[in-house]
């Protein structure tokens, strides 16, 4: 047996295996393969595998070797495809995984504190017309003040055509803006601007409505209250899940820092998605039933309820069990 | 201390350092990732770098532009409008837009990697996938967050109004440095999704069939016995004389002669060969005495895609090369951690050359 005759057998094989690879990355492989098709490309796979094994025994001239190396590497990841997505698991994943990754992530807590912070005192400086003249008016700009008191002039009203179409705008825009907020993490300026610069505008434009004199406040605060409580969470959670994301590069836990920023992606992903389902329920609210001429007890008892559904959330569900209290680092 | 700091000249690397091996897949410089299976089998993947992964992205983007358009059209022109009576036709359409848009923007690529072992589109035109940097494939967890991370590698925006003094388009314009800077920086052409998920991109093409090798001259038999018995050739000659031998069939005899007698003529000086042997012919010599003449030592079995019974594939083996001779070598050695593996005719494998 030499070289050039162990060549000749094995070609035929090789090829065969490089050309049942092309087939599966083409559209064909949409189509599941036979069993004996399965069996055959297994067969053929292990075959290459050992002969890459015993390339140095076999002497095998190097080019061939690279050969065996890409074939043995594309057979690979056509015999061990991607997961599909584990819907068995995905109960224990909304209602135990997120709720704790939410409870337990001091990132939460962080940026809670600058958006709400934020919020209010944009929201008290511009309202205290008196002590901070003119706080509101340059926060916001004359047109966009104009706009917001020309939307709220007249009482709240619409037709199930306007709801559907605001309830996909708010999907669209609002989720958007929340996924952004997540993505730009890894810079970390990015993201805690669009935070601060979301929690003043919209703390500034409350204060300006709330104030005695502007007609049209009682309408807006109708029309924000049911679905203020889903929308002001989600946002602060989507900066969360960025700001853990970011904190990866910084706080390492002796980690290494490439190692470090891919465990927080990890943890920073159930926030996010907790981030955009809310959302999408603040963009339904903000569709159906903010502009409805319902009784403003019955937005009320709505905020409320979502409210209390919210604390259920995040605190029953998400509080740590024992086991995993004494493990969870304190640390950030 | 300071003295003894100024004794003797500075050494520089190459005085005592050993000399780097180009050839070992730790120091080459070229673009490949190691893998290796839990069956201990190693093999290198081709990693793709930004000039595959560009067209793939701008392709995508037209891809998602064009699906986008169509539901447009389909659901404007069919009668799905109907199917709400509740609502007037425009407003199905606006919302059906809107949604589209939103779930087109973010998940057209965690769908196709999720589902299509991690291929989009534009991966499957430019031919790369998706992997994990451990060989395995993707998981829906890693899609997500290397999609969804696309954005900050797109980062920072630009205005166009550097470009067009005047009537600038009224967007921004990505410019990607932060995915190319961090695909500078990694060994794997990562970008930043790609080092939040642990994911790299690789070549999943059709490798370079080498041809087989003809070798038509009959002189090429007995030349290869005038070389010594004891010349030993190096990994990376070995490879070069391969190389050449598998594509001197496609060159015209000048650049046969020219590209030969570059490795071959200092070599045949050496052995003392004639100077008007042809360059060609001792390249092809080499090749035969290292490829054709050696017999190997395996007996192969006799079906083609079986090939060797796995027990033989052993590849743990000892490569530390001979062992220090020192006190311990009187007790008893430790035991092996895999069987040596079983070797026909009786030959033994000699200490260090199994890779």
């Amino acid at each position: 047996m030499r070289t050039v005759d162990l060549l000749e057998r094995r070609r035929q094989g090789w090829h065969e295996l490089d050309s049942m690879c092309d087939k599966y990355r083409n559209f064909s492989s949409l189509k599941k393969p036979t069993a004996a098709e399965v069996t055959r490309f297994a067969a053929l796979y292990r075959a290459a595998c050992t002969d890459l094994a015993m390339a140095e025994n076999l002497k095998l001239p190097p080019t061939t070797l690279d050969y065996l190396h890409r074939l043995v590497g594309r057979a690979h990841s056509h015999l061990y495809r991607s997961h599909r997505l584990p819907t068995s698991l995905w109960w224990t994943y909304v209602f135990e995984t997120m709720p704790k990754a939410v409870f337990n992530d001091p990132c939460v807590k962080i940026t809670g504190v600058i958006f709400f912070g934020l919020f209010s005192l944009a929201a008290l400086l511009s309202w205290a017309e008196g002590t901070f003249p003119k706080f509101g008016e340059t926060i916001l700009g004359k047109e966009q003040i104009q706009q917001l008191e020309g939307s709220f002039a007249k009482p709240l009203s619409g037709n199930i055509d306007q709801y559907a179409s605001m309830a996909a705008f708010y999907i669209q825009h609002n989720t958007s803006i929340g996924l952004e907020c997540f993505a730009l993490g890894p810079l970390l300026i990015p993201s805690l601007f669009k935070l601060a610069y979301n929690a003043i505008v919209l703390g500034a434009s409350f204060g300006y409505m709330a104030r005695p004199e502007i007609a049209a406040g009682d309408t807006f605060f109708e029309f924000v209250t049911a679905h203020g409580v889903f929308e002001l969470t989600a946002i602060s959670l989507s900066a969360a899940a960025g700001l853990r994301l970011g904190i990866g590069w910084i706080v390492t836990n002796g980690l290494s820092r490439l190692d470090a920023f891919r465990v927080s992606a990890k943890k920073a992903l159930p926030i996010i998605l907790v981030a955009v389902a809310l959302f999408i329920l603040a963009a339904f609210t903000e569709g159906f039933i903010s502009p409805s001429p319902l009784p403003y007890a019955v937005k009320a008892l709505f905020a409320i309820v979502s409210a209390s559904l919210l604390m259920f959330y995040f605190v029953i569900l998400g509080y740590p069990s024992d086991l995993e209290s004494n493990s969870e680092e304190s640390v950030i | 201390m300071l003295a003894s700091f100024y004794t003797g000249p500075i050494q520089f690397g190459p005085l005592n350092s050993v000399p780097i091996d180009l050839m070992s897949p730790r120091n080459a410089i070229d673009l490949t990732a190691t893998i290796t299976t839990p069956e201990n089998i190693q093999f290198e993947y081709r990693i793709a770098g930004p000039f595959r992964r560009i067209p793939a992205f701008l392709v995508d983007l037209l891809v998602r532009f064009i699906a986008f358009l169509a539901i447009f059209v389909a659901v404007a022109c069919s009668g799905i409008t109907q199917l709400f009576p509740f609502l007037s036709q425009f407003a199905t359409i606006g919302v059906v837009i809107l949604l589209t848009y939103f779930f087109i923007d973010w998940f057209y690529g965690v769908f196709f990697e999720t589902y299509w072992n991690g291929r989009t589109i534009g991966k499957w035109i430019s031919k790369i996938q998706v992997i994990s940097v451990d060989g395995r494939p993707i998981s829906a967890y890693q899609a997500t967050i290397r999609n969804f991370l696309r954005l900050a590698d797109l980062a920072p925006m630009m205005s166009l109004a550097a470009i067009f003094a005047n009537d600038a388009p009224p967007f921004l314009f990505p410019t990607g440095l932060v995915a190319i800077l961090c695909m500078v920086f990694t060994t794997r052409f990562q970008r930043l999704g790609d080092l939040a998920a642990g994911t790299m991109v690789v070549v999943d093409e059709r490798a370079w069939v080498p041809p087989k090798v003809k070798l038509e001259d009959p002189r090429v038999a007995s030349l290869s016995e005038l070389i010594p018995a004891n010349f030993m050739m190096s990994r990376s000659m070995v490879r070069a004389v391969a190389l050449y031998a598998e594509r001197r069939m496609r060159m015209p005899m000048a650049r046969r002669m020219e590209l030969s007698a570059i490795l071959a003529a200092p070599l045949m000086a050496q052995l003392g060969l004639r100077e008007d042997t042809s360059p060609d012919l001792f390249l092809c010599a080499l090749y035969y005495r290292e490829f054709v003449a050696k017999p190997i030592a395996i007996t192969d079995s006799t079906s083609v895609d079986v090939g060797i019974p796995i027990s033989q594939a052993t590849p743990v083996l000892d490569t530390a090369g001979p062992k220090p001779v020192s006190h311990e070598s009187t007790s008893t050695p430790p035991p092996d951690l895999a069987p040596y593996p079983q070797i026909p005719n009786g030959q033994q494998i000699p200490n260090g050359e199994y890779p």
